[in-house]
């Protein structure tokens, strides 16, 4: 396995409050990688160590072979990153912008021009490029964050929660562009959010909580290990006693809503078995799959509930 | 360096407030000037032949020094707005050096500095030209851009150490209002030194851009003061000199240029040293 970012057992504090507390988890290069958390998780100030702002109290990160700490400026060439704040100026175009980012990384000025030109057109700024950053909307401005994270063509790209704040459309365009990313130049992703939806599209997921990974897996994994099925059957008028007896013999809690039985259920192979016994009684049904909601309410409610 | 300085200085021009406030110390000394201090230093100088251009000149050295400290000041801006907005993890997240970061202010702060206070001379120039003054000669022009160069950067450096001591918006906009209006009095611009008290005179004396302004003053004023008092004592000449801050008495010695110029370079480099060394500590 080709493992692109190794954090072993990583610490920060900030004075009495442990940000981070014994992070382990590693990358695998070229995946799209999801790091799930509630606010004040520890996320950011793990992306921040990683990226090489903050300094660790403890522990080790190997960053596509260079040691953080130690390497600091080869692991900075090989990375890009885009915050969670907006970090262009605002009365420099988008152009001035990524011309003065690009200087950073090569005094070459054709690598550069065409560094410049290559990002215009995967992030598709070409609109605004010669627009003030500080008059663009908030997708147009993202679209130009992560061209600014392209500019070096990094081996890893990082992403503090790329898309809060921003409309349900944008957020869909630029969470497809980073996909799109990910797959056509076989890029490592490497991003934060609390939005669900965007953690159940990653290759794989890691769960954080106070500091600590609390769990992962792929998504499927997760869903599985995480999260209940729900069957809904609504039974003929006449076989509603049957479904009732049915599911008392197999001591199954049930809720019903206007004829619709909700049946909470483990697995999928027990939803069959169900499923074919009552096959006979059944005027219609659905199965819904668990989802990264379910997830992550019941690591995170857990440890909540727990912790009260 | 010089394309973090570049990107520091086009930020600057970019605010016309920016620039428009960071000339405010100097338009406030000029319409004080005109408007209310001017009439009553010209009678306080007697019937000196030639003194209308001679007090013009003196508080025109004066403000191209306070100048040199306002705009730099100005240009410093950019540090704090950096800081607010988090603009630093961009380049620290960069293979940069923080060398290169805080030279790049360093740079734009001299270049923005330079450029202003040498406009500022230029503007001067042709208030005191109109006013029936002389064209400065090429020499004389020469020692003013010399000297503004060391009064800028030695500015630059003061300033720039204490925008690494700001965090914020409001105290870094506080600090260059109170710069920018108490530096015509801690320069002694607004009013001649003899007439000030000897504890002030000693705060004014300490700050490095009163040194710059007496150098200006006797490198601008050298031709007006010659004809002024041709036929008189030289004791005269000397007293009139330190009385205007024309030169400095520290006990029984007047300063040299030389010690002038030492000063100037002298806080560049601790100035500067602090500065840097305040900014360069990583954040932990």
């Amino acid at each position: 396995m080709d493992k692109i970012i190794e954090v072993k057992n990583l610490h920060k504090h900030y004075g009495a409050v442990k940000a981070v507390r014994g992070m382990d988890f590693y990358v695998e290069r070229g995946k799209l990688f999801a790091f799930l958390g509630p606010n004040g998780a520890g996320k950011s100030t793990t992306i921040d160590m990683i990226c090489t702002l903050l300094k660790p109290d403890e522990g080790e990160v190997i960053i596509d072979g260079f040691y953080l700490g130690q390497e600091d400026d080869r692991i900075r060439a090989v990375i890009g990153a885009v915050f969670q704040e907006s970090i262009l100026d605002d009365r420099l175009s988008v152009r001035e912008n990524l011309m003065v980012r690009a200087r950073f990384y090569s005094k070459d000025h054709r690598g550069i021009r065409a560094a410049i030109e290559k990002v215009i057109k995967v992030a598709e700024l070409t609109e605004f490029i010669d627009r003030p950053y500080g008059k663009l909307s908030g997708g147009q401005r993202r679209r130009a964050d992560i061209a600014r994270a392209l500019i070096n063509t990094p081996k890893i790209l990082f992403l503090d929660e790329p898309t809060t704040g921003l409309d349900p459309q944008t957020r869909k365009s630029v969470w497809d562009m980073i996909a799109r990313l990910q797959k056509e130049m076989k890029m490592t992703v490497f991003l934060t959010t609390h939005y669900m939806e965007e953690a159940a599209k990653a290759d794989y997921v890691i769960i954080v909580d106070h500091g600590q990974v609390a769990t992962k897996g792929t998504p499927y994994e997760l869903r599985e290990a995480y999260s209940t099925d729900l069957i809904k059957i609504k039974p003929m008028e006449t076989m509603r006693g049957r479904l009732i007896e049915y599911l008392g013999e197999q001591g199954l809690e049930s809720v019903e809503r206007e004829r619709v039985f909700q049946i909470a259920i483990r697995s999928s192979q027990r939803a069959i078995e169900l499923l074919m016994a009552s096959r006979e009684w059944i005027e219609s049904f659905e199965v819904i799959h668990g989802t990264m909601d379910d997830v992550f309410l019941n690591i995170i409610g857990k440890e909540q509930k727990e912790n009260d | 360096m010089i394309n973090l300085g570049m990107r520091n200085f086009r930020l600057y021009v970019r605010e016309k407030g920016a620039v428009f406030f960071s000339m405010l110390g100097v338009f406030i000394i000029i319409g004080l000037y005109i408007l209310f201090l001017g009439d009553g230093m010209k009678e306080g100088a007697g019937d000196l032949p030639g003194k209308e251009g001679l007090i013009d000149t003196w508080v025109m050295a004066g403000v191209i020094a306070v100048s040199s400290i306002t705009t730099s000041m100005g240009a410093c801006g950019v540090i704090i707005e950096d800081r607010v907005k988090k603009r630093y993890k961009d380049f620290m997240s960069a293979p940069l050096r923080r060398s290169q970061i805080v030279g790049g202010y360093v740079y734009s702060a001299c270049l923005v500095g330079g450029l202003m206070c040498t406009l500022t001379f230029i503007a001067v120039e042709i208030y005191l030209v109109v006013n029936g003054g002389a064209l400065p000669s090429v020499l004389t022009v020469a020692k003013v851009l010399g000297i503004i160069a060391l009064a800028v950067t030695s500015s630059a450096s003061i300033v720039l150490f204490i925008s690494s001591l700001l965090k914020t918006n409001g105290a870094f906009n506080n600090v260059s209002i109170l710069l920018g209006t108490l530096i015509g009095f801690i320069t002694g611009i607004y009013l001649p030194i003899g007439s000030l008290g000897e504890g002030v005179q000693w705060i004014i004396k300490c700050f490095p851009v009163s040194h710059a302004g007496a150098l200006l003053r006797q490198v601008l004023m050298e031709d007006q003061l010659n004809k002024a008092f041709t036929g008189m004592p030289v004791e005269a000449v000397d007293q009139f000199k330190e009385e205007m801050g024309i030169v400095f008495r520290f006990g029984d010695t007047t300063a040299e240029p030389e010690i002038h110029v030492v000063v100037l370079i002298l806080t560049t480099v601790i100035f500067l040293t602090m500065g840097v060394l305040n900014m360069s500590r990583k954040e932990k």
